[in-house]
Order: C-alpha cells, then structure tokens, then sequence
C-alpha cells in the first residue's frame, strides 16, 4: 500500500486525517502490525525538546545613518558573528556575555528576543568610504529587526550517548552534572517520540520537510553537521522565523561548568506512505539503545561502559558496577510529547500541511575526527623522570633537609615495591617541626591528585587548576611511580605552543 | 508543618541511646534525613513533623542529654514558571525530595529536602532556589 503527500495533505483539508503519537502508534503496531496501521494512520507525529549547542539566528538590524558595517557587534554583551555584510548577524547559542559570564548567552538573548525584551545593541567599525560610521549604540526589539532567523547548524540528534562519571570527582560536563563513582547517570533524547528515530531510513524527511521549530512552522534545510546515519545517529539543519516563535519552546540555559546553549523544541510529522514507514514508526523505548560512556576520560574515544535502553533510561534507575544509580534525562520528557501532541493538533485543526521534500537526507555519510597534524602530548613526553623520593619510615628530618638541599615543594613517597603511598609538602615539614612527629608515615597527605602516564596535557593542565595544586605525579597502571610533573613544566610547553 | 532539626553529637555522646530513648518517651516519630559520623562525633538531621510545642519539647528533650541542637531554618523554592521539567536536577538529589511523576513533571517534596544545595546550581534555568533566614 502506497499514499502520496498529496493525498494525505487531501485527508488533512477534508478534516479526516488520522493522526497519531510516536507514542500512541507503538501499540497500534504492536497489536495490528504495520500492515493495518498503514491503512488506518495517516501521520505520527513525534517532538523532542533539549539543549541544542549548536543553534543560533541570523539577523538583519537595517541601516544607520550615517550608515555602518558593522565588523563587531555585542547584542546584551555577547558577540555575535558579523563577517558578513555590513548589517547582518548570527548570535550563536554557545556564545558568553563579557559581562555576565555563564549567567547569560547568546542562548538567553535569543530567548529574549523572542519574548520580546528590548535587546541592548552595540557595534564598532573602521569605517570606509561607503560605511563612515565607526560606533553605534541602540535598542532593539525582534519588532525592529528586519529578519531573525533561527538556524540551527545540528538539531534532533537521532539518539544519544547515556553518560556517567567514574572518577571520585563531581565533573560538570555538557551531558550535566555527574556525580563521583558512577553516581548518577544522564542521557538526552525523548526515544520513542525521537524525531529522526522514527524514520530512520529518511523516507520521509528530507530536504523541505515542513516541521515544529520553537512553537513556529519551519524548515529541514540540509543534513546536519555531524550527521552520522549509519551510526543511528544522525541529524537535521532547521530554519524558521524567530518572530513566530514562542519562548515556552526556546529556552536560553546555563549548563554548569560548561556553558551556556538553547533549548528547542522540535516535532516531525511523518507520513505513514507505506508498511516499512509505518514500522519504523512503531518503534519504543525497548528498542532504542544508548551506549553508557565514561565521561569521566576526557579523550575523544571514551570508554563504553554497555549498552542501555531508553525503557530503562526513562525507568529512572540503571545499574551501574552492581549497584543501582538514579538517571536524569536532560531533555524534558513533558515537552517533547507536548510537542508531538500540539503538532498532531494543528493538523487536525488543517493548521498544518505535510511539504514533500526536494532531496533526501544521506544515508551513508560518516562523521570524521579532526585532521591533526601533530598529535597531543601526553604526560610521559613531558614528566620529569629521575624523582627524588623517600620512605614512609624515614624521619622527617631527613626530608627537611632534602628540602632545603633541592628547589622543590612535593616529595613523592613510596613504598618498597615503588609503589605511591603519599606526598610530603615542605609546609607539611615546616608544620611538623615542634610536634614530637618523627616519622614521614604520620604526617604524608595519602589522598593524591595523580596522573596516569598516557593522560593529554591539556587534561592534566585542568587538573591542576580545578584542584590549585602546583604539580602532579605521574603513575603506571600498577600505582607505580614514573615521573613528576609541574605547572612549570606545563608553562614551558604553552609558551612553546604560543611562539 | 515539618521542622528540620540539626543535632551535634560529640565522640562520647555516639555511644548512648539518646535518639531511640527520646522516641520512646515522646511517641513522637523522628525521621533521620541525613546522619555522618566519625572519631569526633556526628551529625543527624532530623525531620519532625509534630505540633511547635511538641518539637520544642523534643529539642530541650535533647539538649538535656547534652546534644547541641539547631533548627534549619530554610527554605527550597521551585518556580514552576522557569521550570521546564528536563529532570537535570533529579538524579543529583541524594533524598529522593526531587523526583519525576509518571507524566514525566518534576515535582519537590521539601519536607525530604537537606539543603545540599547541590542541584540549585545544576539547574539550567535557575528555577531551584534556596533561602536562609
Ligand atoms: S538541596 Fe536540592 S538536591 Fe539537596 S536535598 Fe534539597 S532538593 Fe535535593
Ligand atoms: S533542573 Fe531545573 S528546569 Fe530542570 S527539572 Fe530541575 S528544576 Fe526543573
């Protein structure tokens, strides 16, 4: 059985269209199979609503007088791009205010401009011939502007990787908080009502695919970036009118320790033309698979910890290491069936038209690492080897006077297989002297911030500046020590990188 | 409504029954919200849903046992408004006082809440907020 987009979109004008959820038509499948459900459903209709980073809108402000090209403008204090033409602009989500840091982005003025707000708008020029104007300072509204454009580069990841932290440090990251020792878990993405998941052959989306964007009527316009449909993860480029939209479905957000982005709203309408459409769309939260990864190694490949479901993902709990772990979604579950219920509405109410696309969407494109032409150090090129260490039954004057003999603060102790056991501090001598304490054993820190071998230097660089610490050491898998490391030693390689 | 009341226990006072005795001489249900202990002493904090003159009867019940006492006296708001149900906050929760309802709404029980404060910064859209007074 075959039906057009025109016969459907004949089906909406005539008032009896069947429209479904995502989430409705997992049963109708389950019960009939594909065969009934694509005689009795004419559409299903699907949302998500999370944070999407790589968001943003174009601009048009018009012209001053005397007229300027803008080469910087700041809208509320955060920059946006303008190597465009003279007064045109995009306003990224991920951008920061100068001012106010992670509290406000350019997420929050979209937001903003949505709503309404009067945004505070700055500019600066060289000025030339045509353009003399070097400053400008205004207020605008969204009324004022000419175009705003939501565009968002990447939307509607397929699905998404589940995370977790196995480090005995809280880690703020772009997938949210995650707590020390597998404390918690999070994960992104509304599965069964998942946009892309229910036609992930694209069939139906592509190119011209009409959709939901923030609560407006917009646009697939191109694969998006990062579109990886062979790994089930692909995803869409999106445009719409910002002036259309409403600020329940575009939301500024701050993630902690990360930054700030947009959360959109998104929903797909797919149309049942066929059996296979309609089986894609019958598929649930069981079926849909989320690798849990380790977002506690900071490396491009993280480790894969197993494979999780949606179900149980939304169940709230999934077991981590032989113990139970609560899970936050951080995309909102209430919105995105929200949005698939609101799309099936304006069907209904003839509101909304299916559009057939011009060009499908690339089923085989794979999404490549970076080109590095040098690759990035890690701790064994740069540690220092010959330490010089003691014994936790050596007397702390005998570190005192290692101390005052080397240019040091950190000395290393080990045990007699060489194993790390603890670090003494000169202020540590210098606090123990007067105490009656003899022996390095009662006053050793044992808890130490340590670096494996093959950790990136960057990675160890943030170490140190989360912790305030002026030097790690460096241990093999085994808790062996290998080598020292110092900011110094660091500061020597960036002054390198900088020349 | 519920008191939270902070009780601080020195290293000797661990060892004695106090809790269990004062819940049997009151008949008053004494919830333990949250409890640390080391070599020094310890810490529980209490969550006491009784009449004012009856948590006050239990603070002096304690106090003359020799457990330094301290009512919290905060506050957790949610502001439905800002909110927008993403469920970033929930998992950090180590009470359970922010969970998800089966229609997938994030709801605050405050009576559970320890003010660890650690979801207040977590939540994107700063709609979790805690005050002192
Ligand atoms: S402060 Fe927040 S995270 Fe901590 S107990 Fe209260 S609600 Fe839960
Ligand atoms: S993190 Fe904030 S917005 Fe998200 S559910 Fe919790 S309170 Fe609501």
């Amino acid at each position: 059985m075959n039906k057009s987009i025109a016969e459907i979109n004949d089906r909406i004008r005539r008032g009896d269209a069947v429209v479904v959820t995502a989430e409705e038509i997992v049963e109708i499948v389950r019960e009939r199979g594909e065969v009934e459900a694509a005689k009795e459903v004419d559409i299903v209709t699907t949302g998500t609503f999370g944070a999407m980073c790589s968001s943003g809108a174009w601009l048009n402000f018009g012209h001053a007088d005397p007229p300027i090209k803008m080469q910087r403008v700041w809208l509320n204090d955060v920059e946006a791009y303008s190597g465009v033409a003279a007064v045109d602009a995009y306003i990224g989500a991920t951008q920061l205010s100068e001012t106010r840091d992670f509290e406000y982005g350019g997420g929050h003025v979209i937001e903003d401009l949505v709503r309404g707000k009067e945004i505070k708008v700055k500019a600066i020029a060289y000025g030339t011939d045509c353009y003399p104007r070097k400053e400008l300072e205004t207020i605008v509204t969204k009324d004022d502007l000419n175009q705003a454009v939501l565009c968002n580069p990447r939307s509607a990841y397929q699905r998404y990787v589940a995370a977790t932290n196995s480090r005995d440090e809280t880690i703020y990251t772009y997938m949210g908080t995650l707590l020390p020792n597998y404390g918690n878990v999070t994960y992104s993405g509304s599965g069964a009502l998942s946009p892309l998941h229910n036609d992930p052959n694209y069939e139906t989306i592509g190119v011209g695919t009409r959709i939901f964007l923030g609560g407006a009527q917009g646009y697939i316009f191109w694969e998006g970036t990062q579109h990886a449909p062979t790994k089930a993860m692909g995803t869409i480029m999106t445009i719409g009118n910002l002036k259309e939209m409403d600020a329940r479905y575009i939301r500024g957000a701050t993630i902690e320790g990360y930054g700030t982005s947009l959360y959109v709203g998104l929903g797909i309408p797919i149309p049942i033309i066929n059996e296979r459409v309609a089986k894609t769309t019958g598929i649930s939260d069981e079926e849909i698979r989320a690798d849990l990864t380790d977002y506690g190694v900071p490396r491009r490949e993280r480790p894969i910890l197993k494979e999780v479901t949606y179900a149980e993902l939304k169940s709230g709990r999934v077991e981590v290491g032989g113990k139970e772990v609560p899970v936050s979604p951080l995309s909102s579950l209430k919105q995105a069936r929200e949005i698939a219920g609101i799309l099936k509405k304006w069907i209904e109410d003839k509101k909304f038209f299916l559009a057939q696309t011009v060009e499908g969407l690339s089923t085989d494109q794979v999404f490549k690492p970076i080109k590095q032409i040098a690759a990035a150090p890690v701790a064994k090129d740069l540690m220092t080897r010959e330490v010089v260490t003691a014994r936790p039954s050596d007397s702390i004057t005998s570190a005192a006077k290692i101390f005052a003999k080397r240019n040091f603060d950190h000395l290393p102790i080990v045990d007699e297989k060489g194993k790390l056991v603890g670090i003494v501090t000169s202020w540590n001598i210098a606090v123990a002297v007067g105490t009656g304490k003899r022996k390095l054993s009662e006053i050793l820190t044992s808890k130490v911030i340590v670096a494996s071998e093959n950790e990136p230097i960057d990675a160890i660089a943030r170490k140190l500046e989360t912790h305030r610490i002026s030097g790690v050491p460096v241990v093999g898998t085994g808790g062996e020590l290998r080598g020292i490391l110092t900011s110094e030693d660091l500061s020597k390689l960036i002054g390198r990188r900088r020349k | 409504m519920t008191k939270k009341v902070l009780l601080k226990y020195s290293a000797e006072k661990t060892k004695e029954p106090i809790l269990a005795s004062i819940i049997k001489e009151t008949g008053t249900l004494l919830n333990i919200l949250h409890a640390e202990f080391s070599a020094e002493g310890g810490e529980i904090l209490l969550a006491i849903d009784a009449p004012d003159a009856e948590v006050n009867r239990i603070i002096k019940l304690f106090e003359q046992r020799g457990i330094e006492t301290k009512e919290l006296k905060r506050a957790i708001q949610l502001d439905e408004e800002k909110c927008f149900d993403c469920g970033a906050c929930i998992s950090l929760c180590p009470t359970g006082a922010l969970r998800l309802t089966d229609d997938y709404s994030v709801e605050l029980d405050e009576d559970k809440c320890i003010y660890c404060e650690i979801c207040v910064p977590s939540c994107p859209v700063r709609a979790l907020k805690i005050s002192k007074f």
